[in-house]
């Protein structure tokens, strides 16, 4: 197998926006082969992440309309939805078609629109991942399988709420110092705890944010990477699965599919969770971040909450995570949001993330989550 | 072609009459709800119904309050992850207990949630 670089990284702002998810792509994506100094010429395929385009957009078939808007619409294209792991899934598709040696140059990203529906609209798209004859028809949410998840971390490690409102905390902060974030405003552990409850235990402030916006990353083999000023190497990109309903889960404390691709991905670049640098992980609920640096070993099952109380995650930090603003500040544009970890990941390990740069960086790992947990992509990233 | 020992139609069809069912592997014994083609334990295809008596003990649970569009009207409403007296975990949303009254333990029992021609698991007080 052959080695395989991010050689270029572009990111929309994230928000709201009076435009459709191919065209928030198109924009990242031409600024991220302005960013690897390539040519859209170059390019010889395009996998695209979109999740709930055919519901607010009324549009299938994402790949080559995102590859039509970019302007490149003769290469192969294929829309990845794994929920909102999906830009990830792409990735890691990519990956191994570079590896392989069957492309030279690919284009990954992906883009989402959700902000033009009412929440009550979104909100029941954004279920639409979890299960329609078990799970949809007792009307559960996202925020709700989250709840579940906290109330039986908290039950079985003593977990707190304030804990949870600590990681909230922290990626608010994380959030200002990053000019694409949807929020560049800190809040207080007594903001996120008097938040009105969306799933008890979690409140308003545990929630990331529905969001719109598109990411997008350059994908190339060594080769091609070489002639470029600054490639990232991808030392693993690994995925799992695990059992779609939450019936099935034996422990909702933890997320199987998380420690599954962690082990795999860690294998496969032959490094341990102390190797690690920075992190960009699935923080879609406050619990999520928490359950997430327990499934890849950055603390011990049960340590995750207390590690974000007392600082550790935070940018100056044992292990920063989430540098970005995570999806609780940065925002959440579910196809996109795996491209957007990698891009920041990628700035990071350059040492171009300006005031939130994490010193001396050489190993970044990025982490994404599909829906009810069933799905999970990490990926590990190293400089020269 | 085997003929599928339950299939959902018929699982909620008995749901409906308040009767749970679930699978037995004839060549491991492990008990599957809801129903899956192939036994995750031995990957054999030897499943034999069985019913399950719908006592259980909430694994974990949450009040939602902001809910998808078809249950805008149900709010607050809880739905929790019960686990079976046979072993089996499911969920459900939960009826006829206060909200204020539940908790992690709490016995609860099998209660059909039917709403026009859609049957849905339901637990209610044990
Ligand atoms: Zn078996």
């Amino acid at each position: 197998m052959r080695r395989v670089a991010v050689i270029g990284v572009g990111v929309t702002k994230f928000g709201k926006h009076d435009r459709t998810s191919s065209e928030l792509f198109a924009e990242a994506a031409a600024d991220a082969l302005a960013d690897a100094e390539i040519s859209a010429s170059r390019v010889q395929a395009l996998y695209y992440g979109n999740v709930v385009g055919s519901e607010t957009e009324h549009q299938l078939h994402t790949g080559p309309q995102a590859a039509s808007i970019l302007g490149i619409p003769a290469i192969p294209t294929t829309r990845f939805e794994t929920a909102c792991a999906s830009s990830h899934a792409a990735f890691r598709h990519a990956v191994m078609e570079v590896a392989a040696g069957v492309s030279d140059v690919v284009l990954v990203g992906g883009g989402e629109r959700v902000l033009n529906v009412p929440t009550p609209e979104s909100t029941e798209y954004f279920a639409y991942a979890s299960d329609a004859v078990w799970e949809q028809t007792l009307g559960l949410t996202f925020p709700g399988v989250f709840a579940l998840i906290a109330r039986a971390h908290m039950q079985k490690y003593g977990t707190t709420e304030a804990q949870m409102a600590a990681v909230a905390v922290k990626n608010h902060k994380h959030g200002t110092l990053n000019p694409k974030a949807q929020f560049q405003k800190e809040i207080t552990l007594e903001q996120v705890l008097k938040s009105a409850y969306v799933a008890d235990p979690l409140k308003l402030f545990d929630c990331c944010p529905f969001t719109d916006g598109g990411a997008a990353v350059v994908l190339t083999s060594e080769e091609v990477a070489r002639r470029s000023r600054r490639p990232v190497w991808v030392l693993a990109s690994a995925a799992a699965s695990d059992w779609m309903l939450l019936g099935d889960k034996r422990d909702l404390s933890r997320v199987p599919a998380t420690e599954r691709a962690a082990a795999a991905a860690y294998k496969q670049a032959g490094l341990t969770p102390t190797d690690v640098d920075v992190v960009e992980l699935h923080d879609c609920f406050t619990i999520a971040e928490i359950v997430a640096t327990e499934g890849l070993g950055l603390f011990e099952p049960g340590a995750g909450g207390l590690a974000a109380e007392k600082g550790m995650t935070s940018l100056g930090g044992a292990i920063p995570v989430n540098p970005s603003g995570g999806l609780k500040a940065k925002g959440h544009p579910i196809g996109a949001t795996g491209a957007a970890q990698i891009a920041e990941i990628v700035t990071q390990l350059r040492g171009e993330a300006g005031p939130r740069q994490v010193d001396q960086a050489r190993v970044g790992l990025t982490h994404t989550l599909g829906g009810n947990t069933a799905t999970v992509l990490v990926s590990l990233f190293g400089r020269d | 072609m085997t003929e599928p020992v339950i299939t959902l139609q018929r699982f909620f069809a008995r749901a409906r009459e308040g009767r749970l069912t679930g699978v037995r592997c004839g060549k491991c014994g492990a008990l599957a709800i809801p129903p899956k083609e192939l036994c995750p334990a031995c990957y054999e295809r030897a499943w034999e119904p069985v019913p399950l008596a719908g006592e259980g003990t909430i694994a974990s649970y949450t009040v939602i309050r902001v809910a998808p569009r078809a249950y805008t009207a149900d709010v607050p409403y809880a739905v929790a992850v019960v686990k079976l007296k046979e072993g089996v975990s499911l969920l459900g949303r939960i009826v006829e207990i206060p909200l204020d009254k539940l908790a992690v333990g709490l016995p609860v029992r099998f209660r059909p949630l039917v709403k026009g021609d859609q049957t849905a698991v339901g637990f209610g007080p044990a």
